[in-house]
């Protein structure tokens, strides 16, 4: 048999396809996947029940409420793997040296976590739909909580997957992505915020921090239905920053 | 089809890889031997674009190594040391999807894995989880995936480790059959191996190339010395003052 001529390349989506294809299925291969999403589907509900047969109240603002409470725990037992794991079996070897662009696995790969993150949050569909049934919420603002968990959910795992590609192994990529995605909520915390503004009230680093840094008040605006510009710039661009970060640091690593 | 020339590899302060300058033309089987560490992984992840080149050019199937590192990777089968695989597929899927990355769909898909299956004799194990592998199995599957687009250049790291000798004289005619029309480069830290399938010799030690010659030509000049090549080729690290 005599050599073809150099073989094809796939386009850039075929390719970005194929990786999440392979990624899911290993998510679904794997036991974590189902710990992960039974735990998040499970306590989300839990903590939503309790808070609804306490106050009464046809809405959903105590579950969003919990949700950036939640996700920097979840979200990067979801991204910890991705690359680390890569690293750790050596199979990043022989990825990335198949005809494809680091950018194409990154986004294969955070297709597949996106996945798995919607797979759970639609575990948590049973709450709109028995508050339908028992009243008259409002469905716009219902949808537009849960685009900002959406909007969320993916920063922080582009954000966990950036890490995993940073970090020696699983445990690393899961404490330093769990601590820094915490930091954007926390900073948005109101007594972070009071304490951070008392220390130094000529600076109000407190309220600064908050209104730059701080992912809170563009979750909370579209808990309350908002759903400004400023907010998806911040959260897509953040996640697009991740990203690309991510492909720069599978590139500088290889050198 | 290859073309290396004056390349230097540096990890920090140590040079892994010293100018070393080589050519592989298409239908040449070149043997690359040298010890554990002496430099032979690290130029060939360089040939296969994982690790970029300090300085120096690398060419492969005309195309430059940094600058067009897609087209080279399009070019070449790899099989790396460590044949690292998937372990959680199904070795159906994970040649579907290696195929896939290579561009390989349809009947041209189906056509090739038909190949590589059968002269990679992956019969039997093809329904199966690779974790469920044997290593002799896990070696052809990598060699499968390596081979799958039908690359003009096949470059194999330490093809045989982990392989018994039934297995490794299978092998050595395997690649002696993909010759035609292809640049094959292997590594080996065995020299047996390495002289029994290929014409060619390089020889690596610390990071510099020792020796470019045809397997007979070095032959015949160790034997005018009155020595075999297994001493000639240790003479030769030893005047290089390694240790061989």
């Amino acid at each position: 048999m005599s050599a073809a001529t150099p073989g094809a390349r796939c386009g850039f989506l075929a390719g970005a396809r194929a990786i999440a294809g392979r990624e899911l299925a290993a998510y679904l291969d794997s036991r974590i996947a189902y710990v992960y999403t039974i735990a998040f589907v499970l306590l989300a509900n839990l903590v939503f029940m309790n808070g609804f047969f306490l106050t009464g109240t046809v809405d959903m603002t105590a579950f969003f409420e919990l949700m950036p409470w939640l996700l920097p725990v979840f979200l990067p037992a979801v991204a910890m793997r991705l690359w680390a794991e890569e690293r750790r079996t050596r199979t990043i070897e022989l990825l990335l040296t198949m005809p494809i662009r680091p950018l194409q696995a990154v986004l294969g790969k955070y297709a597949a976590a996106l996945a798995l993150f919607l797979l759970s949050l639609a575990g948590t569909l049973p709450i709109p739909v028995m508050l339908v049934f028992l009243g008259d919420p409002d469905v716009g603002l219902i949808a537009s909580g849960y685009l900002g968990v959406l909007l969320c959910g993916a920063m922080f795992l582009a954000l966990g997957m950036f890490v995993s590609a940073l970090a020696s192994d699983q445990i690393v990529a899961f404490v330093v992505a769990a601590l820094v995605s915490s930091l954007f909520v926390l900073t948005g915390w109101d007594a972070f915020v009071a304490v951070a503004d008392g220390r130094w009230p000529w600076l109000a680093l407190g309220t600064r921090i908050y209104e730059w840094f701080s992912l809170m008040p563009h979750f909370e605006a579209c808990v309350r239905g908002v759903i400004g510009l400023s907010s998806l710039v911040y959260l897509g661009g953040l996640s697009l920053l991740f990203l690309w970060a991510n492909a720069l640091a599978l590139e500088r690593k290889r050198a | 089809m290859i073309r290396v020339e004056n390349v230097t590899k540096r990890f920090g302060n140590v040079v892994a890889v010293d100018s070393v300058s080589f050519a592989i033309g298409a239908g040449e089987i070149v043997g690359f031997l040298g010890k554990n560490g002496a430099g032979k992984s690290t130029l060939l992840k360089m040939l296969c674009t994982w690790l970029p080149p300090t300085r120096g050019t690398i060419t492969v199937a005309g195309r430059d190594a940094v600058r067009e590192p897609l087209a080279v990777r399009s070019a070449v089968g790899y099989l790396p040391e460590h044949n690292a695989l998937y372990e959680g597929m199904k070795v159906d899927r994970f040649l579907r999807f290696a195929g896939r990355l290579r561009g390989l769909d349809g009947a041209r898909y189906a056509a090739r894995r038909d190949w590589v299956v059968e002269h990679c004799g992956l019969e039997a194990v093809f329904s199966r989880w690779i974790h469920e592998c044997s290593k002799g199995y896990r070696q052809r599957i990598g060699l499968a995936a390596a081979l799958l687009h039908d690359p003009p250049v096949l470059i194999l790291d330490e093809p045989t480790h982990g392989l018994d000798a039934l297995q490794v004289a299978a092998f050595r005619d395997f690649i002696r059959g993909l010759r035609s029309g292809r640049a094959i480069l292997f590594s080996s830290h065995v020299l047996a191996e390495v002289t029994s399938i290929s014409q060619r010799l390089l020889i690596i030690n610390d990071g510099v190339l020792l020796a470019d010659a045809p397997v007979a030509d070095l032959r015949a000049q160790a034997a005018a010395r009155g020595r075999d090549l297994d001493e000639a080729v240790l003479d030769l690290v030893r005047t290089a003052g390694g240790r061989p």
